[in-house]
């Protein structure tokens, strides 16, 4: 009962606070918290980056600007679509000037916990990752940072923002950064059926999610690496496994032996035709991580297709398979895959519990969609 | 007994010992380390047996107190053999129903019944242990045979003499299960994955019987939950 | 392609660096494009400061693996490579011990250029069965390079070896190969402990099958064996390097599991008087490393399962793999190289699957300077 009263109590205030953002408060530097369901670790906040009202709006405005892109088209949302639970609609993601990249870009949704973000983990925090895209070639294409700060600095509705945010106009990367990671922070969802169900209620799910649930901690082995542990209900071990997304059409050893040849500039690498494949082992050089990538969370995943860090499998059902099969097999496969024998009842059920991460109260962020481009 | 009976015993002990010595007047064997005198109590089923005086031998005034004391002490386990030596460095070690306890203080306690009722017998004991070791010796057999999964593989493979099992640290977060978790649930995780195997139901008694035989074979290990 | 430090910066990247990583570093100022990638110094820095990668170790597996060519880096002679305790059930090839059998074999193939020849290190069988032993001579058949064939307990005891000398001919001999002379010995021989209780021949097995069934008799290579030996030995020059390969230990780590030779001393003391000697096992399932006197052992991977360390007798020099994972079922397992060097002595490679590789190098063995991936020997679990 407790319990109840504590979610209906988040969710109060998760309405209150994204209320507050989108009617527009008075300036005034409040910090705020993230409220979360008892027993949840927060996310990690970096110190030097408070979370704010005046951030999350100003984040808020640029995440949605495609003026961070060189010719105006392409902002954050874009391929972190409100529409599509944050995330990227089409197998890859699609830059400036239809720039073909080779990822499907990962929800933005709840990323705010996650250990690491991109699909490699080389940034090691949202701010970090925020500033990749903005200069990436192959997505927002502009020419380099000097040039985003000017072209900010230079669009006049930004100067109160920034000097409420930060208490002056200045403009600089960390700054876009910083207040687009805080306005990512209130992206954060972890109430849907499933961890009702954890917590005790029998009824939160259908009896077909029930024996889903079964198998995906069971016979399906989904757990070890996607596990729902309460106190970080994300569904994901933060490490990075092989487990074959694109081994078939890749030779690893031909791959590593071209990465040398720019070892540093690692967005630069994870986004070239081949070596991207490379994965983890482009960010840490270990022989272990060849072909790696990082466990996404499931959170909303029903909302979040195509899926795998290439967006290679387009449906939970193809999700499924992929995993029934086995994986692809190459030399540094993880161990841990292995063919699952799963029955058709079995996959359908298995599809369904997966239904059941998406979070019940969706609809206070359906507003941010009204922010994207009419067609 | 009560406690003037007591007394009185120990009253007429210590009488009876000053008397003899009296009587006898000999040289002291004091210190002499082959010399000792045993004393009864009343009931001859307490014995204190001081070394370094001889058997002739009148006890010094202050030895034979602690004589009489200990006596007196030892008289609370009336249906007791108990036999007690004072050593020449006054140290007490006292034997018991063929167990010995060291440096004994009169007044503590003694781990040994006062009263003989409520103990199991050794037949019981027997029985009890014949019981244990058939279940482990099921589990042993289960743990090294290639029944409980289907593909071959037994849990001596991994774990010989159930070693690295480590089930004194359950409870314990377990990592492939994602929670915390009890020995008997990452037997069953063991059975379904490296082994392959459907999982038993956790008072199936082959799970008990595997239990059995993974908790013997680390008896004697101190409790360690929660240590990965 | 040259790495350009000036002597100061090299120095300073190389300062507090592992003794594996600085002599990456060292190498590679003298590598050569062909085998080795190119790596800029603030790459090589940067590994080195991860600490995680050796000098063999950062490669894929055919370049990892890939002999330098004359000339370059004289050290190494010839590399060789090993599998080793595969186990197999006759349960066709989609059996997981089957499935590692071929993965070794997948990894020796990749190994480019190819190792002059493959050890198979013993128990190819599980049960000593016929059937056992035949798909795994299949398999072993998609080798590229020659395999020098050791038998184990596991492929011995069911018929005392008549289907395996049918197979593959004898299960002792020696031949030399480039300076060096290999031995290979049949040193899980047990006194008769199933004549007198009337076991029958698949009793027998089962008893032996069990690491920790006592009911079994501890490994020696015994007399007839060591006479051959010492026969064998005598026509070798004391300063021809000497490597032994044994599926039993060859020194005495831990009597109840057979991690032990009841006779090791007595094969020590014939090989004691050589100057350079190597003793390549199988048995243990682990990483294991020791060294008594000029003897260095090494331990070779399994590709069915992991053993655990054992409670007590782990020689100093190990340093031990953590504690492996039962959800991967390649966690632990693996393959792997051996680099015969000038003079020699052997550097140990372990293909740790799913694993960072790991090598162990005669230098630091000699010296007793064995560090794990994060500098410190100590028992990591």
């Amino acid at each position: 009962m407790m319990r109840t009263r504590n979610r209906a109590a988040s969710a109060c205030w998760s309405v209150f606070a994204l209320t507050l953002l989108l009617v527009g408060a008075p300036a005034r530097a409040e910090e705020l918290t993230i409220a979360l369901p008892a027993g949840v670790l927060a996310p990690i906040i970096p110190a030097e980056n408070p979370l704010t009202k005046e951030k999350v709006e100003l984040g808020k405005k640029l995440y949605f600007d495609g003026r961070l892109s060189v010719d105006g088209t392409v902002s954050c949302a874009t391929c972190h679509d409100p529409r599509h639970g944050f995330a990227e609609p089409r197998p890859v993601s699609i830059g400036v000037g239809g720039a073909k990249g080779v990822r499907n870009a990962p929800t933005a949704f709840d990323a705010a916990f996650l250990a690491t973000q991109f699909w490699d983990g080389r940034a090691a925090t949202l701010e970090e990752q925020a500033k990749g895209p903005i200069t990436n070639p192959v997505e927002m294409a502009m020419p380099d940072e000097a040039a985003v700060e000017a072209k900010i600095a230079g669009l006049p509705e930004y100067g109160p923002l920034f000097e409420k945010a930060f208490g002056d106009s200045k403009v600089t990367i960390d700054r876009i950064a910083q207040a687009i990671a805080s306005f990512e922070r209130t992206l954060v969802d972890v109430e849907a059926p499933i961890d009702r169900f954890v917590a005790g209620d029998a009824n939160a799910i259908s009896e077909a999610a029930k024996r889903g649930w079964e198998l995906f901690n069971g016979k399906a082995r989904c757990n070890t690496c996607h596990g729902h542990v309460s106190a970080y209900p994300l569904f994901t071990d933060d490490l990075f496994h092989n487990i074959g997304v694109a081994a078939k059409d890749v030779n690893f050893e031909a791959l590593a032996g071209k990465i040398a040849s720019h070892p540093e500039d690692l967005d630069k690498l994870s986004h070239e035709p081949g070596i991207n494949q490379l994965g983890r082992f482009i960010v840490t050089k270990e022989h272990k991580d060849i072909g790696a990538f990082k466990t996404p969370h499931l959170r909303n995943v029903a909302l979040t297709a195509p899926y795998m860090h290439d967006g290679s499998e387009a449906t939970l059902e193809a999700v499924i398979e992929f995993y029934d099969k086995g994986g692809n097999p190459n030399p540094w496969l993880d161990g841990g895959m292995r063919p699952l024998a799963l029955t058709p009842q079995e996959k359908a059920d298995l599809v369904e519990v997966m239904k059941t991460f998406t979070s019940d109260g969706m609809a206070r962020f359906a507003p941010l969609a009204e922010l994207m481009p009419k067609p | 007994m009560t406690a003037r009976s007591i007394a009185w015993v120990a009253a007429l002990g210590a009488a009876a010992l000053a008397g003899y010595a009296g009587l006898a007047g000999m040289r002291s064997g004091e210190g002499e380390p082959w010399a000792s005198r045993v004393v009864y109590a009343c009931d001859q089923r307490k014995a204190v047996i001081v070394e370094g005086v001889r058997s002739d031998e009148k006890l010094p005034p202050a030895k034979a107190q602690r004589v009489a004391d200990l006596l007196t002490d030892l008289m609370r386990y009336c249906k007791e053999e108990i036999t007690a030596t004072i050593a020449l460095d006054e140290t007490i070690t006292v034997e018991a129903n063929g167990r010995v306890f060291h440096d004994y203080v009169p007044g503590g306690p003694l781990p040994i019944a006062k009263v003989s009722f409520g103990e199991p017998t050794p037949r019981e004991e027997q029985i009890w242990k014949a019981e244990l070791d058939k279940l482990v010796a099921e589990g042993d057999r289960l743990f090294h045979s290639d029944e409980i999964g289907t593909n071959g593989v037994a849990c001596a493979m991994c774990h010989p003499n159930a070693s690295n099992t480590h089930p004194e640290t359950y409870p314990k977060f377990q990592t492939q299960l994602k929670k915390v978790a009890l020995l008997r649930d990452m037997v069953n995780w063991c059975i379904l994955n490296p082994l392959e195997g459907p999982e038993l139901a956790e008072n199936d008694p082959k799970m008990k019987a595997l239990e059995a035989y993974i908790l013997a074979s680390r008896r004697g290990v101190a409790l360690e939950a929660g240590k990965h | 392609m040259a790495i350009n430090l000036t002597p100061k910066e090299l120095e300073r990247e190389l300062r507090e660096r592992s003794p594996d990583a600085e002599r990456m570093i060292r190498s590679l100022q003298n590598c050569d494009r062909r085998h080795f990638l190119k790596v800029t110094a603030r790459f090589a820095a940067m590994v080195a400061a991860a600490g995680v990668i050796q000098p063999q170790s950062f490669q894929l597996v055919n370049v990892a693996n890939a002999a330098p060519a004359p000339g370059e880096n004289p050290e190494v002679l010839f590399r060789f490579a090993y599998i080793s305790d595969s186990h197999l059930f006759a349960r066709g090839m989609t059996h997981r011990f089957a499935k590692g059998l071929i993965k070794a074999v997948d990894d020796v193939n990749a190994i480019d250029p190819q190792p002059d020849f493959i050890l198979y290190g013993g128990d190819l069988a599980q049960l000593g069965r016929a059937d056992e032993l035949m798909l795994g001579q299949q398999i072993l058949s998609g080798l590229k390079a020659p395999v020098k064939m050791m038998v184990g307990e596991h492929d011995w005891f069911l018929d005392m070896g008549a289907k395996w000398r049918e197979m593959f001919g004898p299960d002792v001999y020696s031949f030399d190969h480039k300076g060096v002379h290999f031995v290979v010995l049949n040193s899980v021989q047990e006194e008769d402990f199933w004549t007198a209780k009337g076991y029958t021949p698949e009793q027998r097995m089962n008893i032996v099958a069990g690491l920790d069934d006592a009911r079994q008799s501890r490994f020696e290579v015994g007399e007839e064996q060591r006479d051959w030996l010492a026969k064998d030995l005598a026509k070798v020059d004391k300063k021809t390097p000497v490597i032994v390969f044994s599926h039993s230990p060859l020194y005495k780590y831990y009597e109840p599991w057979n991690f032990w030779t009841k006779d090791a001393e007595q094969v020590q003391a014939l090989l004691f008087p050589f100057e350079t000697v190597t003793v390549i096992h199988g048995h243990t399932h682990q990483l294991l490393t020791n060294r008594i006197k000029n003897i260095s052992f090494h331990g070779m991977l399994s590709t069915a399962w992991p053993w655990p360390y054992a409670p007590q007798g782990l020689p100093e020099y190990t340093v031990q793999m953590f504690r492996s994972d039962p959800f991967n079922q390649f966690d632990g397992l693996g393959d792997g190289t051996v680099d015969v060097l000038e003079g020699g002595a052997a550097n140990k490679h372990y293909a740790l699957w799913n694993r960072n590789p790991r090598t162990v190098s005669y230098a630091d063995l000699a010296k007793n300077t064995l560090v794990g991936p994060r500098g410190h020997a100590g028992p990591s679990y």
